[in-house]
């Protein structure tokens, strides 16, 4: 019977991990609904029965209020496990938005779709041009130069003394869609968001909220928190809103940059950006033709990209000087049942593999090494008991011994023959266990080899249990560490 | 089989003996309020059904009040287990036991305004979980739930406040909660305080259209949830006892000492249970607020 009421528990365990789509499905039959109702907790039950008949959501903080003190815990995994099944599902209330707009009763001027738009643009260049050269812009902006340091960090490079430079990434930047660069600015602004003393979850949901306002309308100012007025400051140096005072009240009005925060850039490959550039940033007179960008260009730049596209670069390690030829086959062999072979040369005996399977295929060789030690011992063992069984006079092999100590322990151990034949025995018993072991422990440890990408992140949690250090082999003289980026080895093959 | 059993006795499973009310001149004076005796029944009948749906092993067993008899109704041990037959069976005999109600009014006598037999159909709902005790070490938590009273103090003859208030205490000698859902329109000091005794909830809802909400809410809850859950909480619980001879609600007053009957004056014998009353003493006055009868037979 208690064997019964945990497959129950596996059972119902089961379906709540189903995916929701499927488990929505299985609601639809009433044996399972009245199943997973009598499986529920105590309380759990309650609940449901409760809202039965409620069609509209219901506040977690009132359900709450439905338990006692004592309850807690019990509450916490009731409500849990409804979620987790898909009985209950949470929503965040998403009715009407808490900014309160502006009543339509004040008449105050509102600026136009077209002037909002070009105060974006101009906001937004005025940041740019802040952003590249500090010292350019005519106006001072309300974030901090610790902010606009971050902001830089990899757009632009400084050498001490020297005026900053561009980086390639900077460049790339510049080309990019004022949409894209937006993203960039908020991704980092939200990242360090912590520092200042702002949540991120905050934050993010305000952004995103704001991105859902209606272009144009003004919303007052004296709904947000504290927090969210000094974001929207610096949303407003960025041109995302624009603030308007009023007699009594502040309001803010949402750009066409905020409500397009939402919208995320697909196609990023320099060729599309830098098209897409000419063709945004063209002269008026220029814009005009069809197509903006003469043809010629393109397919220049096209032909370029896929030049660059042409060669792979893979970082790599290079095996030289193998002991024997079936070491090397073995080798061979691995680094092909991990797809790290880029490239063998069977003749000289030289190996290239991908630098992520390096580490693998150590291992491998000196696993290698190390059997074939043990092979000649054993091999050697085997030699000598053979010897001793099979030729019968195997003592006259032995070298004279001038001082007849040998004689002495000969006699020693014929006196106690039972005692000496244990002693070997267990000898050799102890030897053949020691292999056993070593054999199982091998087997253990191959297992660490062969884990999925995802579990990267604890990798460094499955060394094997022996052999845990990494020592060059001698056989491996090119072995390289990658130093950096720039120096890794180029295998060159044609990609198309 | 052993392990199981204390599983049982510790988890949610339930008891649960509903009496309702059919006192046909509540029902017939509630019919111009909100509330009709067979939107009543729907009701009811929706909250038996999902206490029966909340665990395979509750138990549930409705006693109907009549004024001159009370009867089983339904008893979901015994009954079919399709929802429908539920319904079917518990209103077929319901019918059966008003009908049956109604001859018997017509045989005897009425005295003045019928009054329901609560007293009836608490003495055989404790009964009923008398026998449940008794039938093994491990049975279902037993619960009472009174449901759809209106009765005013006043109609109550005598002898059956003796045999409620009976009813009541041997209910909290074996711990068995009366939760009380009174659907009249004064509170009913009386209920009150069966509920307050046996530990149940008492709760007189105030819309009666959405009486499942009340009944799903309050009343569907195990006693072992009922440690976690916010529940009705007694509010100005009315202690105070009225007498057997006026009716009228008391602090202070003369009880008979055989059979705890109430009386605002000091009578000679007792109209209950017929014990003669001594001479109120006189010579203690400074004691006289806690006046002391005493019987001389």
């Amino acid at each position: 019977m208690p064997q019964v009421k945990i497959i129950a528990k596996n059972f119902m365990d089961m379906v709540a991990s189903l995916p929701a789509m499927k488990l929505d499905k299985l609601y639809d039959n009433a044996f399972i609904c009245e199943a997973i109702l009598r499986s529920l907790p105590p309380l759990a039950k309650k609940y449901v029965l409760q809202m039965l008949y409620i069609d509209e959501p219901v506040l977690a903080t009132s359900i709450h209020e439905w338990v006692l003190a004592d309850g807690e815990s019990k509450h916490t995994v009731a409500i849990d496990r409804l979620v987790q099944l898909r009985v209950f599902i949470e929503t965040v209330d998403s009715g009407v938005l808490p900014r309160e707009p502006m009543p339509s009763t004040i008449t105050v001027r509102l600026p136009s779709l077209e002037d909002l738009e070009a105060y974006a643009a101009e906001q937004w260049e005025c940041f740019l041009l802040h952003l590249i050269s500090s010292g350019q812009a005519e106006r001072t902006t309300n974030f901090s130069s610790s902010m606009m340091k971050i902001f830089q960090r990899g757009l632009l490079s400084q050498r001490d003394k020297e005026a900053p430079k561009l980086t390639e990434s900077g460049f790339q930047f510049l080309l990019m869609d004022t949409n894209a660069q937006l993203w960039y600015i908020i991704r980092e602004y939200i990242t360090n968001s912590e520092e200042r003393g702002v949540d991120t979850a905050d934050l993010i949901s305000f952004l995103l909220e704001l991105s859902f306002h209606v272009t144009g309308e003004a919303y007052n100012m004296n709904t947000l928190t504290d927090i969210q007025r000094n974001v929207i400051k610096d949303l407003a140096d960025l041109g995302l809103v624009k603030l308007q005072q009023g007699r009594k009240e502040s309001w803010f009005i949402p750009t066409k940059l905020a409500t397009n925060l939402s919208i995320s850039l697909s196609d990023l490959s320099s060729r599309k950006q830098i098209i897409t550039f000419l063709q945004q940033n063209a002269h008026p007179r220029v814009a005009e033709r069809i197509p903006s960008v003469p043809e010629n260009v393109t397919d220049q730049i096209r032909l370029w990209e896929s030049d660059m596209n042409r060669v792979e670069m893979t970082p790599a390690s290079l095996f030289d000087e193998f002991p024997s030829r079936d070491v090397f086959e073995a080798a061979c062999d691995f680094a092909r049942e991990y797809g790290g072979v880029l490239w063998e040369d069977s003749k000289k005996m030289r190996l290239v593999v991908k630098a992520e399977i390096l580490g693998q295929i150590r291992e491998f060789l000196r696993r290698a090494k190390y059997m074939v030690t043990i092979f000649l011992l054993l091999l050697v063992e085997t030699a000598l008991i053979s010897d001793i069984i099979l030729n019968s006079d195997w003592e006259k092999d032995l070298p004279e011994d001038p001082t007849g100590r040998f004689d002495d322990f000969e006699d020693f151990v014929e006196s106690n023959f039972d005692t000496c034949k244990w002693i070997g025995l267990l000898i050799v018993l102890a030897q053949g266990c020691s292999i056993l072991l070593a054999t199982v422990l091998k087997t253990l440890e191959k297992d660490t080899g062969k884990h999925y990408d995802s579990d990267d992140d604890y990798a460094a949690h499955r060394l094997p249990f022996v052999n845990n250090s990494v020592h060059p082999l001698p056989y491996a003289v090119a072995d390289f560490p990658l130093p950096s980026k720039s120096e890794t080895w180029m295998i060159r093959k044609d990609s198309q | 089989m052993t392990p199981v059993q204390p599983k049982l006795s510790t988890d949610d499973v339930s008891l649960l003996m509903v009496l309702i009310d059919t006192n046909p001149f509540f029902w017939s004076a509630a019919n111009t309020t909100s509330l009709s005796f067979s939107k009543f029944l729907s009701h009811v009948v929706a909250f038996l059904n999902s206490v029966l749906l909340l665990n395979q092993l509750n138990q549930v067993v409705v006693i109907a009040t009549g004024i001159n008899t009370c009867d089983y109704v339904y008893d979901s041990a015994a009954a079919g287990a399709l929802p429908n037959q539920r319904a079917e069976s518990l209103l077929q005999k319901l019918v059966e036991f008003v009908v049956k109600d109604e001859q018997l009014g017509k045989e005897d006598s009425v005295d003045g305004i019928g009054s329901s037999l609560l007293s009836g159909s608490l003495s055989m709902a404790l009964c009923y979980i008398q026998r449940v005790f008794r039938s093994g070490p491990h049975h279902p938590q037993p619960r009472v739930s009174v449901n759809g009273y209106m009765h005013s103090w006043t109609s109550f003859p005598f002898h059956r406040y003796v045999a409620i208030m009976n009813a009541i205490f041997s209910a909290q000698r074996s711990m068995v909660p009366i939760d009380s859902c009174l659907l009249g329109a004064q509170h009913s000091a009386f209920l009150q305080q069966a509920s307050y005794i046996t530990g149940g909830v008492y709760l007189k809802p105030q819309q009666l259209d959405g009486l499942f909400q009340y009944l799903s809410t309050v009343f569907a809850s195990d006693l072992y949830s009922r440690n976690f859950l916010q529940l009705p909480k007694p509010v100005g619980v009315d202690f105070r006892a009225s007498c057997f001879c006026h009716k009228n609600t008391i602090d202070m007053g003369y009880i008979c000492s055989v059979c705890l009957s109430i009386f605002c004056k000091h009578h000679k014998n007792c109209s209950t249970c017929g014990s003669v009353f001594g001479q109120a003493q006189t010579n203690a006055p400074s004691t006289s607020n806690q006046k002391r009868k005493t019987p001389e037979t």
